[in-house]
C-alpha cells in the first residue's frame, strides 16, 4: 500500500519497501508454471505500482482500469518470456505497463487531437507531477534529485514522454528543439540518470 | 544529418517511438548487443521513473484480472522479442486485416509471432494500404529490413503523417502517406521527391485517396520528399505549397 509516513515519526532505516525485489522476482518464476496462488500474491504486491503508473500516464480512472487488466492479464500470459539476465522482475512488469498505458494515450491523443498542438503549461505538468508526489520514500527522493541533476532539456524531453506518452518527434516539438537534439538528449539523460541512482543505491 | 538507428535507444527505453520505428528498433536490437545492453540498463532506469506512482485499483480490478486469466493460456518460454509484444484481445484473422501491409511486414520481422495492434487512423487506412502495398510487399520486406533504415515522420499540414523509410543498402526507400482525410473534390494528393532543388513526381494518388505506400528506388540520392495538395489528376511540378516536408540529409 502507498502509505505516507509523516515526518515526525523516526526512521533508523529507510522505510522498507513493501515488494522486495527477490519476492516477487520468485512468486513471478512460480507464476511461470501455471502457479495461480503466486499470481493471487504477485498481484497483490504489483497491482498499487502498475495501476499507480498506468493512471499516471492516462489520467482517468476508467480507461487506467481496463489498461492495468490487460497489463496484468499479459503478466500471466507472458511470465515465462521473462528473462531474470535482463533485469528484475518489477522492471519488467512496469515496463509492460508503461508501453501499454503509452500505446492507449497514443490512440486516445490520435482520436482527439490529431495535430497535437500543446501549449508550455503541459511541459510544466509533467515534470510538476513528479515534485508534487508527497511521498517521503527514499527512492521517490533520490528519483527527485536525480532528475534535478539534469539539463532543463534532458529532464522536459524524459518526463515528457515517460509521463505524457509523448514521441520524440511531439516532444521536439512541445520543445521547440530540433528533433536529433530531442532524441539525443533522451539517451545521454537517461545514463546521467542512471548514474546518479546506482550513486543513490550506494550511498 | 543521418539519423543513425542506435541513437534511438533513449527514445525506445522511454516508449517514445511510433510502432513502425519500434518495430524497426526491435529488430535492430536482435543484431546490435550494444543496443540490447543499453535499452536493458535504460529500461531498468526508466522504471525508476514510476517510484511513487502508487495508487491503490478498485477491488473489482482484482476479481476481473483473477477471472480473465483462469480462461488465458500462457506462452511459452523462449521469446523471440526484447521485449513482450502487445497482443490485442481480437482473434487472429481481425487482428491481421487491422494491420496495415507496411506496418504488419516490419513487425512480422521485428517480432516472429508478434502481433502489434494500431492505432485508429491506421486502421481506418488499413484496406487500401494493403490494396497498395500486395504486389510491391517483398520489394517493401527487403527496403524495411535493411539494417541502415532509418525513419523520419513529418505531420501534414492538412492533417495526417507522412513517414519516409530510407535504406542506402537497398539504395531505395518507402514513402508512407497517412493522411486524416482525402482532398477536396478535384484535387488529389502529390508525393514528390527532391534531388537537387528540383521535385519529382513520387506517385499521384487518384481522387478520394488518403493513403499511400510508395516504393521509390535511388530515394538516398535525394534530399527530401514533399507532400502536395494538386489539381486532379496531378502536376508536374508542384503547384501549390508544401503539405509537409520531409528532409532527408
Ligand atoms: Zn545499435
Amino acid at each position: 500500500m502507498a502509505e505516507r509516513h509523516p515526518g515526525s515519526r523516526p526512521h533508523l532505516a529507510p522505510v522498507t519497501d513493501p515488494d522486495p525485489p527477490p519476492a516477487i522476482d520468485t512468486l513471478l518464476a512460480a507464476v511461470a508454471r501455471s502457479d495461480r496462488e503466486a499470481f493471487t500474491r504477485l498481484y497483490d504486491l504489483v497491482a498499487p505500482r502498475v495501476y499507480g503508473l498506468v493512471r499516471r500516464v492516462l489520467r482517468d480512472a476508467g480507461h487506467a482500469e481496463d489498461v492495468a487488466q490487460e497489463v496484468m492479464v499479459e503478466v500471466w500470459r507472458a511470465a515465462a518470456r521473462f528473462d531474470p539476465a535482463r533485469g528484475s522482475a518489477t522492471g519488467w512488469i512496469l515496463t509492460i505497463a508503461h508501453r501499454r498505458a503509452v500505446d492507449r494515450v497514443r490512440s486516445e491523443q490520435a482520436a482527439a487531437d490529431r495535430t497535437v498542438r500543446v501549449g508550455a503549461a503541459s511541459v510544466d505538468t509533467a515534470y510538476d507531477v513528479v515534485a508534487d508526489e508527497a511521498a517521503t520514500r527514499q527512492e521517490v527522493r533520490d528519483v527527485r534529485r536525480c532528475l534535478d541533476a539534469l539539463t532543463d532539456l534532458q529532464r522536459e524531453a524524459i518526463t515528457l514522454a515517460y509521463y505524457q506518452g509523448r514521441s520524440y518527434p511531439q516532444v521536439a516539438e512541445l520543445l521547440g528543439a530540433p528533433v536529433p537534439t530531442v532524441k539525443t538528449r533522451m539517451r545521454d539523460g537517461l545514463i546521467r540518470l542512471r548514474d546518479c541512482l546506482s550513486t543513490a543505491v550506494t550511498a | 544529418m543521418t539519423a543513425d538507428i542506435h541513437s534511438l535507444v533513449g527514445a525506445y527505453a522511454l516508449d517514445a517511438l511510433d510502432d513502425l520505428e519500434r518495430a524497426a528498433f526491435e529488430r535492430h536490437l536482435r543484431d546490435c548487443s550494444d543496443c540490447r545492453s543499453d535499452a536493458d540498463e535504460f529500461r531498468k532506469t526508466a522504471s525508476r521513473l514510476a517510484d511513487g506512482a502508487w495508487s491503490v485499483p478498485p477491488p473489482r480490478l482484482r476479481d476481473s484480472v483473477l477471472a480473465q486469466i483462469s480462461n488465458t493460456r500462457q506462452l511459452a518460454p523462449s521469446s523471440p522479442d526484447p521485449v513482450p509484444a502487445r497482443i490485442g484481445r481480437i482473434d487472429q484473422p481481425r487482428r491481421v486485416r487491422l494491420i496495415t501491409a507496411a506496418a504488419a511486414v516490419v513487425a512480422a520481422m521485428a517480432a516472429g509471432t508478434a502481433v502489434y495492434a494500431v492505432q485508429d487512423r491506421r486502421v481506418r487506412q488499413e484496406q487500401s494500404i494493403a490494396e497498395a502495398a500486395q504486389d510491391s510487399e517483398a520489394r517493401i520486406r527487403a527496403i524495411l529490413a535493411a539494417p541502415d533504415l532509418t525513419l523520419r515522420e513529418q505531420p501534414l499540414t492538412s492533417g495526417g503523417r507522412v513517414t519516409v523509410a530510407v535504406s542506402r543498402l537497398r539504395n531505395a526507400g518507402v514513402i508512407m502517406l497517412a493522411a486524416d482525410d482525402a482532398p477536396a473534390r478535384g484535387r488529389i494528393y502529390q508525393l514528390w521527391t527532391i534531388r537537387s532543388e528540383t521535385p519529382t513526381s513520387a506517385k499521384a494518388l487518384t481522387e478520394g485517396e488518403s493513403t499511400a505506400v510508395q516504393i521509390v528506388e535511388g530515394l538516398p540520392g535525394a534530399s527530401a520528399v514533399g507532400v502536395t495538395v494538386e489539381p486532379a489528376p496531378g502536376s508536374t511540378t508542384p503547384t501549390t505549397p508544401l503539405d509537409a516536408l520531409v528532409t532527408l540529409t
